[in-house]
């Protein structure tokens, strides 16, 4: 896409081609290329081949789980009844989304209007994470085609797994709400867009609630199983808030982490206001994640010393628990910090991936790893749950860049009324990109990242 | 005298923080039971391993043909656990002492306060007056959260199962015995009377009796009796109860009140969180903007 | 149908055991063998050599325990019943419920709040502890189920006999 780019063909970024006409959905959808070139710029990229091969295989795995059950494709344990779908895809998946309410109320209640330019791309990664832990849910429950039951046939309201379930569906439809302005601007429907925009305040609100609500009832749900979970990952008092606390930089890093992706690899898709606030947001996250990082830290200690488990501290499962906390929280904070003062990107994104790391390994570690820490045995995965869940995620991955492709994520959309009015939207064209001469593409030899 | 009104404030305060206290302290686990809950004592120093219990079960409760015959005593090599094909299973321990070998029959302990009815999202576990915890399996969605909840370890789920896998276990017989006032079908057939069916508050006496009149026989301990608020299977052992294998780390409060400070968390939140954030919302604004009104209608273009 | 219900009822069929009063006990009307489990549906009916075991143990109180005229020999129940007399009934079914657990005999229990005996052992559970217990203490006597009483066909299906040699669920897995 890069080089097409180069090479003069555009970049659908307003509702009009450059001849002025309107641009159809299909025009959109194909990025503003033709079906050829499309194709073509699709089969360049080698990370295609990668995801290619990863669903030619995982594809039919995926179906296969409910061809032939649960117990084909999981180990189907009953001391493990939580596998890789919810120790990873669930439990993972949902504190890295926690973006979405956080830059929502930066933004929208805190009135950080700086944070803007990041603002979509946190809102989408949340909505997306929250969207495929549910996928991975479906994946794992017995009959997910009852997934709604707990709406509106069967109603155990004093269970937490009821909260979850009723503050994950509602979450998931703010969130929606809260995306879907950038796809009524892609779509060309302005109406939509300003109603939505109308009830943005109470979206975002009702966003804050829900996510404090079930990011910390997610860590409670660990709290019906105390003798089960390891006392290090583990307390009754606090572990709503570790779970909470730990998901305010998972998110944070989480959005780091994307927006950086974005930035190497789809460098063509992000305007020069994106870009130029980077490196400034970029900053202002990694301080928003160090205080997250710095307060976990502290109330992880504290539930520590409320119950008295210095002493398994000294045990392998303490030296576990050490490397979770020193590499994936403790190296990160100084990493960021430094960063952070010395203005190095590198450090601190550095630091975001390790936060990510350590996020995902404390669900992961509170789920299956230190889960039954008491059982003689522990379960290993079998390979077909392995690769059911790398095939969803590699389904989350395809779906992101979908999204950032087309919608108006990392880039403004130009609206020729507001082109007029709002100063600020005009100067995002990225003219610079156009001088190349045009060429055909077909005879680039040099093509290596076609994105 | 101002000092005094505020250590009459103190004190006001730290009264209702105490009363607070009291009032949560009161209300977790203090619920023991249907009056009425019927139960089951085992004694594991009168168990022999036949295995007529699993049979029993087996054959009451329709379920598929066993892997192997119950007379088949190289199960015993491994401890096993309840699944959706066997709602009970006997385990051996104590194999090389002196005293033989102690056997032990495991299946659902029938809590006073389950661990599974509470984390159920869909409300499919009931605890009846009788004492038994049966399930919905009509509206049981598969998430599997009462086998992580559950203390025992009992809960089995049907994974083999394409179309219709639900959490199956032991349901004290209620639908074909308990219900009308007959034993459990593994009470009935036990040979040694290993299994006593009765009143639970009845089992408890007769348990304590039983330790009494034979000091050197049993521990001095009825597990069940007290943890996770009460079991309506009881069992009296010779041997160390973490022998064979029980949890002694359990504590006499039911689960449940491990998840209560995270449950009363979340009406507050709630309640506070819209008001403390759009309070901040317009405060931010006056800061930011100046002029109230103006300013939000500036911010609500795009 | 359950059938190993019938397997209480057959068990009690111990009632073979004629009722003997204790003076009939002393003198010699003591039968030699006596058949047991008589209705079995689970276990064939078999014989149990009565004189072998007065041979061996010579004292009836040794499994008639406080109906023989013998003094109890338990300390705890000597507590009270030093100077009882033995009781009128020698067979276990005498004493011994053949439903221990029927919800007439467990209200009953319930709702007497004054009774001592809340205790007592069922038929089945009496004899086979009776039997099993001093076969395992003494090291001698058949202590597993069909040593003592073959099966039925019905009681083969019962166990899932047909199924013997399979192997275990937990032996797949390695």
């Amino acid at each position: 896409m890069k080089n097409m780019i180069k090479h003069g063909l555009a970049v659908v970024d307003s509702p009009y081609d450059e001849s002025g006409k309107k641009r159809t959905v299909v025009q959109k959808l194909l990025l503003g290329l033709s079906p050829s070139q499309y194709l073509l710029q699709a089969f360049r990229n080698p990370f295609n081949w990668i995801l290619a091969a990863i669903f030619a295989i995982g594809i039919p795995i995926l179906l296969g789980r409910f061809v032939f059950g649960l117990a084909w494709a999981t180990s189907g344990s009953n001391d493990y009844p939580w596998g890789l779908f919810l120790g990873f895809g669930l439990f993972a998946m949902v504190p890295l989304s926690s973006s979405g309410f956080q830059l929502g109320t930066a933004c929208e209640i805190f009135g950080r209007h700086d944070l803007e330019p990041i603002e979509r791309l946190a809102l989408l990664n949340g909505l997306l994470g929250y969207f495929f832990a549910v996928v991975y849910l479906l994946a794992d429950l017995g009959q997910p085609w009852r997934l709604p039951y707990p709406m509106v046939v069967s109603f155990g309201p004093a269970a937490v797994l009821f909260l979850v379930a009723w503050h994950v569906a509602t979450y998931l439809s703010v969130q929606v709400a809260e995306v879907s302005t950038a796809f009524f601007e892609w779509i060309g429907f302005p109406a939509g867009k300003r109603g939505v925009r109308r009830i943005t305040l109470g979206l975002t609100v009702s966003g804050i609630i829900l996510s404090t609500l079930h990011q910390g009832a997610l860590g409670a749900l660990f709290t019906y199983a105390p003798g089960k979970v390891h006392p290090l990952w583990y307390s009754s008092s606090f572990q709503w808030l570790h779970f909470f606390v730990s998901s305010l930089p998972g998110g944070l890093c989480m959005v780091i982490t994307v927006s950086t992706i974005a930035y190497k690899f789809m460098g063509w898709r992000t305007d020069r206001r994106f870009k130029e606030a980077l490196d400034r947001c970029t900053v202002t996250l990694a301080k928003g994640a160090c205080m997250g990082i710095a307060t976990y830290i502290t109330i992880k200690l504290i539930g520590i010393a409320h119950d008295n488990k210095w002493s398994y501290l000294d045990s392998g499962w303490g030296q576990w628990f050490m490397l979770e906390i020193i590499v994936g929280f403790m190296l990160p904070l100084v990493l960021m910090t430094y960063g952070v003062h010395t203005r190095k990107m590198g450090v601190i994104r550095l630091g975001a991936f390790a936060t990510v790391f350590g996020v995902v390994l404390n669900r992961v570690n509170t789920a299956i790893i230190t889960f039954n820490w008491k059982l003689p045995e522990r379960e290993i995965p079998p390979w077909r749950e392995v690769v059911i869940s790398l095939t969803i995620f590699a389904i989350y991955i395809v779906v992101y860049r979908f999204i950032l492709y087309r919608l108006p994520i990392l880039y403004k959309w130009r609206q020729q009324e507001e082109e007029v009015t709002v100063t600020e939207a005009v100067t995002a064209p990225a003219a610079g990109h156009r001088e190349a001469s045009p060429v055909a593409v077909a005879s680039y030899s040099k093509m290596t990242k076609l994105d | 005298m101002k000092r005094r009104n505020f250590l009459k404030a103190c004190l006001i305060g730290g009264t209702t923080i105490a009363m607070g206290k009291t009032n949560k302290g009161w209300a977790s686990g203090s619920f023991e039971g249907y009056p009425e809950s019927m139960g089951v004592l085992v004694d594991t120093t009168r168990c022999i391993g036949c295995r007529s219990c699993e049979a029993a079960c087996n054959k009451e409760q329709k379920l598929p043909e066993p892997d192997t015959s119950f007379d088949d005593k190289s199960v015993f090599e491994e401890p096993r656990r309840p699944t959706a094909k066997a709602y009970t299973v006997v385990n051996q321990y104590e194999k090389e002492k002196p005293g033989g070998p102690v056997y032990r029959k495991v299946q659902c302990n029938h809590c006073n306060e389950p661990a599974c009815l509470t984390s159920c999202f869909v409300n499919a576990y009931t605890k009846t007056k009788e004492g038994a915890v049966i399930y919905n399996s009509k509206v049981c969605v598969g998430c599997r959260n009462c086998m992580i909840a559950c203390p025992f370890n009992v809960p089995g789920y049907d994974y083999e199962s394409v179309t219709n896998p639900v959490i199956k276990k032991c349901i004290l017989c209620y639908d074909t015995r308990l219900k009308v006032g007959k034993p459990p079908a593994c009470v009935d057939i036990c040979p040694q009377e290993a299994l006593t069916f009765g009143h639970r508050a009845d089992l408890i006496k007769i348990a304590h009796e039983r330790i009494r009149s034979n000091p050197d026989r049993y521990l001095d301990h009825v597990y069940g009796e007290k943890e996770v608020g009460g079991t309506s299977w009881l069992y009296l052992s010779g041997t160390e109860f973490d022998k064979i294998g029980f949890d002694p780390s359990l504590s006499n409060d039911p689960i449940i009140s491990n998840v209560k400070d995270f449950l009363g968390m979340v009406p507050m939140v709630l309640s506070i969180w819209p008001a403390l954030f759009s309070g901040i919302h317009l405060l931010s604004k006056h800061e930011s903007g100046g002029e109230g009104h103006d300013t939000e209608s500036k911010e609500e273009e795009p | 149908m359950s059938s190993y219900k019938h397997l209480i009822v057959a068990a009690l069929s111990l009632g073979a055991i004629s009722v003997f009063t204790p003076l009939a006990a002393q003198c010699a009307a003591v039968p030699d063998s006596v058949t047991l489990n008589q209705n079995g549906t689970l276990y064939k009916p078999f014989d149990f050599n009565h004189a072998k075991h007065i041979q061996q143990l010579k004292e009836c109180a040794g499994c008639h325990h406080h109906t023989t005229g013998t003094l109890v020999l338990d300390p705890d129940c000597a507590r009270c019943h030093q100077n009882s007399s033995p009781t009128a009934v020698v067979s276990c079914k005498g004493c011994h419920s053949a439903q221990p657990f029927s919800p007439e005999t467990l209200a009953e229990k319930h709702a007497d709040k004054q009774r001592y005996h809340k205790d007592k052992m069922g038929l089945k559970g009496a004899m086979h502890q009776n039997c099993i217990g001093c076969h395992q203490k003494e090291g001698a006597g058949p202590v597993g189920c069909q040593e003592c009483h073959t099966r039925t066909e019905a009681g083969e299906a019962f166990n899932s006999s047909s199924r013997l040699g399979a192997k275990p669920a937990h032996a797949k897995k390695h």
